[in-house]
């Protein structure tokens, strides 16, 4: 996809050059508005190996912007301080970076809340307010620490779009989201955008030049409104979900069909998700007409804001523990359905994940994980039941069966296992006649004592059969062969 | 690709085709002249359906290959030079003379085929060619190709290896000899005859420039399908319907409590399949077939052959309808089951593999366009199909022996062509049907029924998946039905 994240271009040896040079050049003339609550981000960060799971991971670095807000905090994009061992921001015209550390992260809408521990670094500054949906056409300014120079870069551009976007750092989740015509390149991730002096939104993402032009996006405010009030009680807890699918409902036979007027409102309901907020409440075939009282028109849209707005953005505002009123007709006759929201569980497969480290179990030098976003995009396996049942996850409702998507992942090569090497990317079905549904299953059935361990694996193929007599005798061998440092990750 | 090596599919056929003489070794260059006499150019014209519209054909495009003449004046070529031919040419070498010719039979398992000249007089004075039935690794072959002035040109090559391997159209398992030989590119070269002395070892039927090497379809191959060919009745290649692994892992053996040294461990039975019908189960380890004993791969000591997979016998030496003994052992003890060979049931395939000299059915209902899976639909993506086309038809096609017997076709909705009666659908593609009307749909032929019947007016078409239902307004559509038809070019509504 075109899709590009607007950070971390610089690699670590980059990025200290980066710092002497700045050094140099501090000190110079400061005529931006915004300079008293700008901050310069650079994150050194550490990508874990899905390959090799018990490794800590490449080592990288980044910059980002971020910007100071209320109560002595810096906000920023997800993806700038995502799996951070190490971040210090730098304000505009002070020579010196200063440790900071992650307050609040929310990878389902790439906004992060930073604190900085030393103390006075927050004298001086301004904090900044945060303003309403800029109008299409009107100005907009962009600040950040773009590729192309070291010092802070303004661009300017004029409100192009209004839309639902996905968000490419999970890569799941869809907000509202701001297109502008200002360039946002690697670097200005987490900047303000500003108009008549307050923040309209925050950089976050556009297109490789080879895909589009002119193309940048920003996260507009209510989004950020959400999660700052998301965290008020100290955690934050995820978007909530109507966790179904829906689906316009322009033709003139299927709405006489399903007992719809002429009057070009509902939408039709294709899938409910198990699991999901909806379900048991909602069925397919229902048709959605209203939702907390705004009619919904049969593309989809509600009248929200004096604009017509997908119908999910009432959800988008509320939080778990939250109700929404849904209007149905139901084979005909109109009812009213109270849904109380939470979280999208089991839609976290296909996101991106950040923050945690491997989960694995070796055993016999096999590897096994479970199977999820980064899994995939790691080990990109071709095997067409493990992409299958990833795919197909939801939809088809593996979920019910396995939980998590148990792999056969690697195959440390050792006299044990030589002949598993046919199995690599087989789904894990039983080991020893129990069924396993999660990685914990994997490790409580390998602690059982048995001369045998027997792995099935689902559709066709003969079982892995090693002898205990012999996983025992490889075991340090393979630890110490291929420097395995842990054996399990739960 | 989720065919993993270990799980070689078997199929199964049963007895040995008459004795097998091994021929006395004689040179190999001379009798080439002789073979100028049973060769003949063979122009087939060949036009495939399009399965994206599947009431048109593409584009015509010729195919050329060299026939061999056999005995009852029958000309031997692959059947990948024939399928779907509109019309077939015969040109003599020598003088270009030409002459139509028919297929009498063809199997595209085995991929051959036999022609039949429809002037009888046209080969009068050519000479038959024999089959050679004695090859052995290490032996001279000698490939046949015509220069443009009908000058036969030869190419010197040595069989390098004898073994079962997969023909193209059904990856059927049949033996191949592999033929080293530097070849060129010819005009004409989409099947070559391999001789010696005279004799026809076998045809080629695909050639890697790179490597040099040249996979022939073997003498018994050849032999099996002539044999099939002279019945009343074809029965074709017979397969077990089984998958196996084999059995090298010693914890693997240990495990199951085999002490004896070959064997392989059974992993998947084709549910109605030959193997399935005599009892075999997931998880049986074949000794023995046919009084061979199989060692942990797979393979058995043949006579004329060496060591080569046991699906040779299954396939090629037997035949539809025998019955080969099986030793297999079970739960610690030793068993012999005999099973009855048969050729696959093709209308019972869930998603065909392949579909030649014969149309897609499709049935259009007010735009809506319904099929019946196929892999050549999938095909229809290109090489990367597996990963372009839809997924879940990809899936249906992969995992079809997976899903219960009485499943029946799937049958989707392939394009929406926009109507009136289609508004708000438009962009739907490859969508699996499950009821139309309130009945279960198993067969395009289940959707031409249940169109019959709409419920309150309406053709209510339900869907595996999302949008989970569609409608259509049954007296618009049946109003609408001539515009659709002109406004498309569609020269029929249905063909089942």
């Amino acid at each position: 996809m075109g899709v590009v994240k607007a950070a971390f271009v610089l690699t670590l040896t980059r990025m200290f050059r980066f710092l002497m040079i700045l050094a140099v050049v501090t000190g110079i003339a400061q005529a931006s508005p915004v300079a008293k609550s700008l901050v310069r981000i650079e994150a050194t960060s550490q990508e874990p190996d899905y390959k090799a799971p018990w490794n800590p991971g490449e080592v990288s670095g980044g910059v980002g912007a971020g910007f100071i807000i209320s109560g002595n905090r810096i906000m920023t994009n997800a993806h700038v301080v995502s799996n951070a061992r190490f971040l210090t921001v730098s304000k505009e015209g002070d020579p010196k970076p200063r440790p900071a550390r992650v307050l609040f992260i929310a990878h389902d809408c790439d906004l992060a809340l930073l604190a900085v521990d030393e103390p006075g670094f927050f004298n001086g500054t301004t904090a900044l307010e945060f303003g309403a949906i800029p109008a299409i056409e009107s100005v907009v300014s962009v600040y950040g620490y773009p590729i192309g120079g070291n010092r802070l870069s303004v661009t300017k551009g004029i409100v192009s779009r209004i839309d639902f976007q996905t968000y490419t750092h999970s890569g799941m989740d869809s907000h509202l989201t701001i297109q502008i015509d200002a360039a946002i390149n690697p670097g200005n991730s987490g900047g303000p955008v500003m108009q008549n002096g307050k923040v309209v939104g925050v950089a976050f993402q556009g297109y490789s030049g080879d895909v589009a032009q002119n193309v940048g996006y920003m996260i507009p405010t209510p989004v950020i409104k959400r999660f700052l009030k998301d965290v008020e009680d100290g955690h934050y807890d995820r978007y909530v979900d109507l966790a179904l699918s829906y689906h316009t409902l322009f033709n003139p036979a299927a709405r006489r069909a399903l007992g719809l007027k002429d009057d070009d409102l509902g939408v039709l309901v294709g899938s409910v998700y198990g699991g999901g907020s909806s379900d048991g409440i909602v069925n397919p075939g229902d048709v959605l007409t209203a939702i907390d009282g705004l009619p919904i028109a049969s593309d989809a849209t509600i009248p929200m804001d004096d604009d017509s707005v997908p119908l999910a953005e009432v959800v988008e505002r509320k939080f778990k523990g939250d109700q929404v009123t849904l209007d149905v007709v139901r084979n005909g006759k109109p009812q009213r359905l109270k849904i109380p929201l939470s979280d999208p569980w089991p839609f976290n497969l296909h996101s991106n994940v950040y923050d945690e480290d491997p989960r694995f179990v070796v055993f016999g030098g096999l590897i096994f994980q479970p199977v999820d976003q980064n899994f995939m995009t790691a080990h990109q396996p071709d095997d067409l039941r493990l992409r299958y049942m990833f795919d197909f996850f939801i939809e088809d409702k593996i979920y019910k069966e396995r939980p998590e998507i148990i792999v056969l992942s690697g195959i440390l090569a050792d006299p044990v296992n030589a002949y598993a090497n046919d199995f690599r990317y087989a789904i894990v079905d039983e080991i020893n006649g129990a069924k396993i549904k999660r990685l914990a299953d994997v490790a409580e059935q390998f602690a059982k004592p048995a001369d045998y361990y027997v792995i099935k694996m689902a559709g066709v193929g003969r079982p892995i059969v090693l002898e205990r007599k012999a996983v025992e005798e490889a075991r340090k061998r393979i630890l110490s062969r291929y420097a395995v440092t842990k054996e399990q990750n739960l | 690709m989720t065919t993993r090596p270990l799980l070689l599919l078997v199929l199964l056929c049963l007895p040995a085709m008459g004795g097998v003489t091994p021929q006395p070794k004689i040179k190999t260059d001379k009798a080439v002249e002789a073979s100028n006499s049973s060769i003949l150019r063979v122009n087939s014209t060949d036009q495939s359906y399009d399965f994206f519209r599947p009431w048109t054909k593409k584009a015509p495009f010729s195919r050329r290959g060299l026939g061999t003449l056999i005995e009852g004046g029958r000309i031997l070529v692959t059947a990948e030079l024939v399928a779907n031919n509109t019309f077939i040419e015969l040109e003599k070498a020598a003088t270009a003379e030409k002459s139509s010719a028919t297929v009498e039979r063809v199997d595209y398992e085995g991929n051959l085929a036999v022609l039949r000249p429809t002037d009888p007089a046209f080969i009068a004075g050519m000479k038959p060619m024999e089959l050679d039935r004695g090859v052995k690794v290490g032996d001279r072959a000698t490939v046949l190709q015509l220069e443009p002035n009908g000058e036969i040109a030869q190419t010197q090559g040595t069989v390098t290896s004898i073994a079962v391997g997969s023909y193209p159209l059904d990856n059927m398992g049949l033996l191949l000899f592999r033929l080293s030989a530097p070849m060129q590119q010819r005009d004409g070269s989409f099947t070559l005859p391999a001789v010696r002395d005279g004799k026809l070892l076998g045809l080629l039927m695909r050639y890697d420039a790179r490597s040099q090497t040249a996979d022939l379809i073997s003498a018994p191959v050849i032999a099996h399908f002539l044999r099939e060919a002279a019945k009343a009745t074809y029965g074709g290649f017979a397969r077990a319907g089984l998958a196996f692994s084999t059995t090298r892992d010693p914890q693997l053996r240990r495990y199951i409590g085999l002490n004896e040294p070959g064997g392989v461990y059974v992993t998947d039975v084709l549910t109605g399949g030959a193997a399935d019908k005599a009892g075999l189960h997931k998880g049986d380890v074949i000794l023995a077939v046919d009084g061979k004993a199989i060692d942990q791969d797979g393979n058995y000591e043949d006579a004329e052959f060496g060591r080569i997979a046991f699906s040779h016998i299954t396939n090629t030496v037997s035949h539809p309808g025998d019955t080969l003994g099986f030793r297999i052992f079970r739960d610690g003890k030793t068993l012999e089951i005999p099973v009855k060979m048969e050729a696959r049931d093709r209308s019972k395939i869930l998603s065909e593999s392949y579909v030649v000299d014969r149309a897609p059915r499709y049935i259009v209902l007010g735009g809506v366009v319904f099929m019946e899976l196929s892999r050549p639909y999938l095909q229809e993506w290109g090489a990367n199909w597996l990963k372009e086309a839809p997924q879940r038809l990809v899936f249906y096609d992969a995992f079809q022996n997976e899903l219960p017997q009485d499943r029946g076709k799937i049958v989707f909705i392939s394009q929406i062509l926009p109507s009136p009666d289609t508004i708000g659908y438009e962009g739907l593609d490859n969508l699996v049907v499950s009821k139309v009307n309130g009945r279960e749909i198993r067969s395009l032929d289940d959707l031409a029924e249940a169109a019959k019947y709409p419920v309150n007016g309406f053709q209510k078409i339900e869907l595996e998946e999302d949008p989970g239902v569609l409608f259509l307004d049954a007296a618009a559509i049946e109003a609408n039905r001539d515009k659709l038809i002109k406004k498309y070019s569609l020269p029929a509504l249905q063909r089942l």
